[in-house]
């Protein structure tokens, strides 16, 4: 069973100890040198980047698309995949503000997303598991539905939400920190915890390195996967009610494409796409060194019509340098 | 069974299924057995709040002119190859007997022309053909336009700007755009930016785009606020981006009003902004108007009547739409005609 990248490969003979060292840390850790490479490019480039307030905002904007992300780990980690996130996080969002709309009480709306996502992951792992559907196919499905249920809570139309506190999640800090920012903090070391360190995240691993392999070894399979995709629901949820608290509005067109751009960022981190292979903080790694690419271009004033190029050539250089290690391996 | 009477019950079967179909497209072509009028809407998407009101419009005007038409709404789904394909299925399957669309890419949609069948079109917010601002029918088909320039529409948004600065110098604009690989949007920057760069004293900080997001546009403004906390307009091309822009400002504590901040769309939510002072201005459009302008135009058409080829959208509203504090305050019941 492997985990992470570094302990999947035995070290190659035919190359000196700290050269072999040198690739297997540049593969491994690729999005991390990226990462830290614009990090020093964009702070040389502009004065306002490497501030304590420039970097909580980056952190802070890129909350939902962490928690897609990280709770993606699990789903792709345990081979599958989830193209609901982005329509589980419209039902959130316009759940969220139709319910604080409506009873006056903002917790109750922003505590609705979460438990109706969570509800919308069972339906996905349920449908994966007794249809025994590709989950590529399933939640391509679900996601349609999911989309049709956001509409239908708004009638296409947006949802402003004037009850106070409802902003809180979303906008208030504690000591110059996000409230939001905090939640993800925590709910990425939960995931990486139970990824890492828990024998359901060991489970995990082993439903994605080889399902019949795993079924035959004891692990209930189809209980692992419906938990996974109960799991991604969650983050959605959590990540609306975020994001909705923030823009104080619910729109059934919240969250379009969010969930390529969660796979984007975790296979960009390094997750093998093909599942049994992972980590959550590669995953963060991979929504952050999208983020700062952005950040960089609205802070220096740089036409945004380049920033795709940009933004695809950084992606290609992270994949060579993982591809260059596997080569020289 | 065996299976030759299962091919022949297949060959039957597949038979009366294509004489059934041939008769139902027979019968189906154009008006009404009972003499009225079957009218295809397409939005350029049906879950829009913008493309619904214009819907309203329309069938609100079919009330009021006591026509007897079917309505069909189609969704565009925001797709330009989609919306291709309904314009040329309508007008081929002789079911209709004429059209309003709201475009997605105005264009691309020029490919649908020479339309199969002879009806009328009437298009709404853009026109259709190569020139996104011509609004005098550019394909034969099209008989009406309720549409405005869109770089004349920018361009007055952006006076609005120069005059708020004339007694700020600098004074620091920021563009809030809405998808600078679409040439609508591309040619509102280039306006904002012809107007404001006569004025020696505006300078544009920053160009970003806000992809008609609240969220985006929120971290959009969030990151130029870092390198440019002092500035003294936000200029956007629609509403839905100047409520992202808001609440940035407010996270980095600058009270909106503070600053000249305008939008663009005329939804409920701009107008109370407006009214409010917290927003600075608001350019107004009128969808639920331009769906009855463009049902009064096709309705001209199909029976006979003139057609007015271009109808100024700015002004088939009840009020002034380059909107201020001052122009609201004159209609009092004016509240917006959408929200999105």
């Amino acid at each position: 069973m492997t985990t992470d990248l570094a302990s999947a490969d035995a070290m190659p003979a035919h190359t000196t100890p700290a050269a072999t060292r040198a690739l297997f840390f540049v593969r491994d850790y690729a999005v991390l040198i990226l990462l830290v490479i614009l990090l020093v490019v964009l702070a040389m480039a502009s004065p306002s980047f490497f501030t304590f307030a420039n970097l909580m905002n980056i952190a802070n904007q890129n909350v939902p698309l962490a928690m897609i992300a990280a709770a993606g780990t699990f789903v792709i980690v345990s081979g599958n995949f989830d193209l609901s996130t982005g329509a589980m996080f419209a039902v959130g969002s316009v759940s969220a503000a139709a319910i604080a709309d409506g009873t006056g009480n903002p917790w109750l709306g922003l505590l609705a997303a979460p438990v109706i996502c969570v509800a919308l992951g069972l339906v996905n792992g349920v449908a994966v598991t007794t249809l025994r559907v590709h989950s590529f196919l399933a939640t391509l499905a679900t996601s349609l539905v999911f989309s049709a249920i956001a509409v239908m809570v708004t009638g296409g139309s947006l949802i402003t939400v004037t009850v106070d506190g409802f902003t809180d999640l979303g906008r208030l800090r504690v000591g110059g920190v996000f409230i939001a920012v905090i939640v993800l903090a925590t709910f990425v070391a939960v995931l990486w915890f139970t990824l890492q360190r828990t024998l359901f995240g060991r489970h995990v691993f082993a439903v994605g390195g080889n399902a019949d392999a795993a079924e035959l070894s004891g692990i209930r399979v189809a209980k692992v996967r419906i938990c996974v995709f109960m799991l991604s629901g969650l983050a959605a949820g959590l990540a609306a009610a975020i994001a909705v608290s923030r823009i104080s509005s619910g729109q059934p067109q919240a969250g379009l494409g969010m969930e390529l751009e969660a796979i984007a960022a975790i296979i960009l981190g390094g997750t093998s796409i093909y599942g049994g292979v992972g980590a959550v903080w590669r995953s963060i790694s991979g929504v952050y060194l999208i983020a700062l690419i952005g950040n960089g271009f609205d802070i220096m004033s740089v036409n945004p019509q380049l920033k795709d190029l940009v933004t695809g050539v950084i992606i290609l250089a992270a994949v060579a340098l993982a591809a260059v290690g596997n080569r020289r391996r | 069974m065996n299976r030759r009477v299962l091919a022949i019950r297949t060959s039957a079967v597949v038979a009366i299924s294509a004489v059934a179909l041939t008769s139902c497209s027979e019968a189906g072509g154009g008006s009404d057995s009972d003499g009225g009028y079957r009218v295809a809407v397409l939005a350029a998407s049906s879950q829009n709040g913008y493309n619904q009101a214009v819907y309203q419009g329309v069938e609100e005007a079919v009330a009021e002119t006591g026509a007897d038409v079917d309505l069909q709404l189609l969704d565009g789904q925001f797709d330009a190859n989609t919306q291709l394909s309904q314009l040329q299925n309508t007008t081929t399957s002789g079911d209709y007997d004429g059209v309003i669309v709201v475009p997605n890419d105005g264009p691309g949609l020029a490919a649908a022309f020479p339309l199969a069948q002879e009806i009328p079109v009437v298009t709404v917010l853009n026109p259709i053909g190569p020139d996104i601002e011509e609004m005098e029918p550019q394909v034969e088909g099209v008989v009406s336009t309720v549409a405005v320039p869109p770089s004349e529409a920018a361009a007055k948004q952006a006076e609005g700007v120069a005059e708020y600065c004339a007694d700020k110098d600098p004074c620091k604009a920021v563009l809030l755009v809405g998808q600078l690989n679409a040439p609508l949007d591309v040619a509102r920057r280039d306006a904002y930016q012809g107007v404001l760069e006569q004025h020696d004293n505006v300078e544009i900080v920053a160009t970003v785009e806000g992809n008609y997001d609240r969220d985006q546009s929120l971290t959009a403004i969030t990151n130029v606020l870092q390198a440019n906390r002092d500035i003294d307009a936000i200029l956007s091309n629609a509403d839905q981006q100047t409520s992202g822009a808001q609440v940035a400002l407010q996270n980095a504590g600058i009270e909106p009003s503070s600053i000249y901040l305008t939008g663009g769309g005329g939804t409920k939510d701009a107008v109370t902004a407006v009214r409010e002072g917290t927003w600075k201005a608001d350019y107004i459009n009128f969808p639920v108007s331009m769906g009855k302008a463009a049902f009064e135009q096709l309705h001209n058409a199909l029976t006979g009547e003139d057609v007015e080829s271009w109808v100024d959208a700015d002004a088939v509203g009840d009020v002034e739409p380059y909107a201020t504090k001052e122009t609201l305050d004159e209609a009092p019941d004016f509240g917006g005609e959408w929200n999105g």
